[in-house]
């Protein structure tokens, strides 16, 4: 692989895009290019330096209400409000919305949540397959969780916990750097019995999450379980039974509340 | 597309999980919180509109960054009342991709670290709306060709050009690393 191929390919790589030949390929470029591994690492650096630091500002309330209270047939006339009377017609409808009863508004907020609860199954399972498909999903081989929880650190801008759960049958195979929806993600992998199981561990802001694993739920055979604990959101996935996958989730739970 | 199951015609669930990351693009390319509300307002009015046309196993995200650009290009043509200029686009151009100053090893990646939020915004703020739109995509987790696809532009192109913005980003970003060492 020439320098130019390589930096072509760098980012990609950094994200785990590449396919493994590739990415073997470039690897070995790395090893023995200077020049190419400087560009390898202030490309890296930069990466996380914006997802640590660049301010991720949430969408207002307000806007999300007005969002979620949108519909096809009123495009055109909520177009016009846009252009024309910006929102000044629009805080005197939602204002007027307020009067009416806030049961509305409640029910909008319920809905955004609801909204992105689902779009949080989705990717987590998501993730889980990027993981399955890219046949090498760690960058971070497991001599264990003494090894793999330091790696984490300058790579995301909260310190994941590396659980142990060898008691619960479950073998720590690695980890690596992520995204789960719009944020960066460190993702576990375990092996239980033929099963891969991921963990997604990421910031939780403005995601409903619960403060405590429950139920599984399904999407295209497979099972998530997804809850907070403090600062860091969790999803663990995998073709389980959903009764052992939310068995799973409790000890994650355990071995992360400790 | 799924469709949201609670209200018949309204916006479907997957497409209300993407505000956030629909605003943070709409205030680095809006500059200022209300022209970014509006922006985001009418990515979303603009794609009930289009919801017919989406195509199913596309990325809906990428499909509703590309219609927020073409709203804000949209918005740049109507407040300017002419084609958005080129010259800052054509500014980061002159940095030739990943030759920055951190790359020469002018400057310890060490000090890059030294900036705090509001500079780097600065410095974003810094690039044109091409590079700085490229530069936050690839942040939100978008392909090379999903990337392509909200830009129009061909996979090579955005691969070129979002070097040379990153490679822009870091002499920014040297400035204000440089004033915040003694």
């Amino acid at each position: 692989m020439t320098c130019a191929e390589t930096r072509d390919l760098v980012l990609e790589h950094q994200a785990a895009r590449l396919a493994p030949d590739l990415a073997r390929l470039l690897e070995a470029h790395l090893a023995t290019c200077g020049a190419c591994t400087r560009v390898d690492r202030a490309e890296r650096e930069l990466t996380e330096l914006l997802a640590a630091r660049l301010p991720r500002t949430p969408a207002p309330p307000a806007l999300v209400r007005r969002i979620a209270r949108l519909s096809p047939p009123s495009a055109a006339r909520r177009a016009a409000t846009v252009t024309r009377l910006r929102w000044a017609l629009a805080g005197a409808s939602l204002a007027a919305a307020v009067l009416l009863g806030t049961l509305g508004v409640s029910g909008l907020l319920a809905r955004h949540a609801s909204a992105r609860g689902a779009a949080a199954v989705t990717e987590a399972i998501n993730d889980h397959l990027r993981v399955l498909v890219a046949q090498r999903p760690t960058e971070i081989e497991s001599g264990g969780a003494h090894q793999v929880k330091p790696w984490f650190e300058g790579r995301l801008d909260f310190a994941p916990v590396v659980p142990d759960l060898a008691l619960a049958g479950l073998e720590l195979r690695g980890g690596a750097v992520g995204y789960f929806l719009d944020r960066r993600a460190a993702l576990l992998q375990y092996k239980l019995r033929a099963h891969l199981v991921t963990l997604i561990a990421f910031r939780p802001d403005g995601l409903p999450l619960e403060d405590a694993p429950h139920a599984a739920r399904g999407e295209r055979g497979f099972h998530v379980v997804l809850w907070r604990a403090g600062p860091v959101g969790y999803a663990v996935v995998a073709d389980v039974d959903p009764r052992e996958l939310e068995h799973v989730a409790a000890e994650v739970q355990r071995a992360v509340s400790r | 597309m799924a469709r949201g199951s609670t209200e018949g015609d309204a916006l479907p669930r997957e497409a209300i999980a993407h505000v956030d990351a629909l605003y943070r693009l709409a205030r680095h390319l809006a500059g200022n919180d209300r022209d970014a509300e509006d922006l985001v307002q009418e990515t979303y009015v603009r794609a009930l509109d289009a919801l017919d046309r989406f195509e199913p196993g596309t990325d809906l995200k990428a499909w509703l960054m590309r219609i927020l650009r073409n709203a804000h290009v949209s918005a740049w043509r109507r407040s300017r009342r002419g084609p958005r200029p080129l010259e800052a686009v054509e500014a980061d151009d002159a940095v030739p991709p990943a030759q920055d100053a951190f790359v020469r090893g002018d400057l310890a990646l060490e000090q890059m670290r030294a900036v705090v939020g509001t500079e780097i915004e600065a410095a974003l703020g810094a690039l044109g709306p091409d590079s700085r739109t490229l530069v936050l995509l690839h942040l939100e987790g978008l392909t090379d060709r999903e990337m392509a696809d909200v830009m129009g532009w061909p996979v090579g192109t955005v691969k070129s050009r979002l070097s040379r913005a990153r490679a822009a980003l870091r002499e920014e970003l040297a400035a204000y690393a440089r004033r915040a060492t003694p």
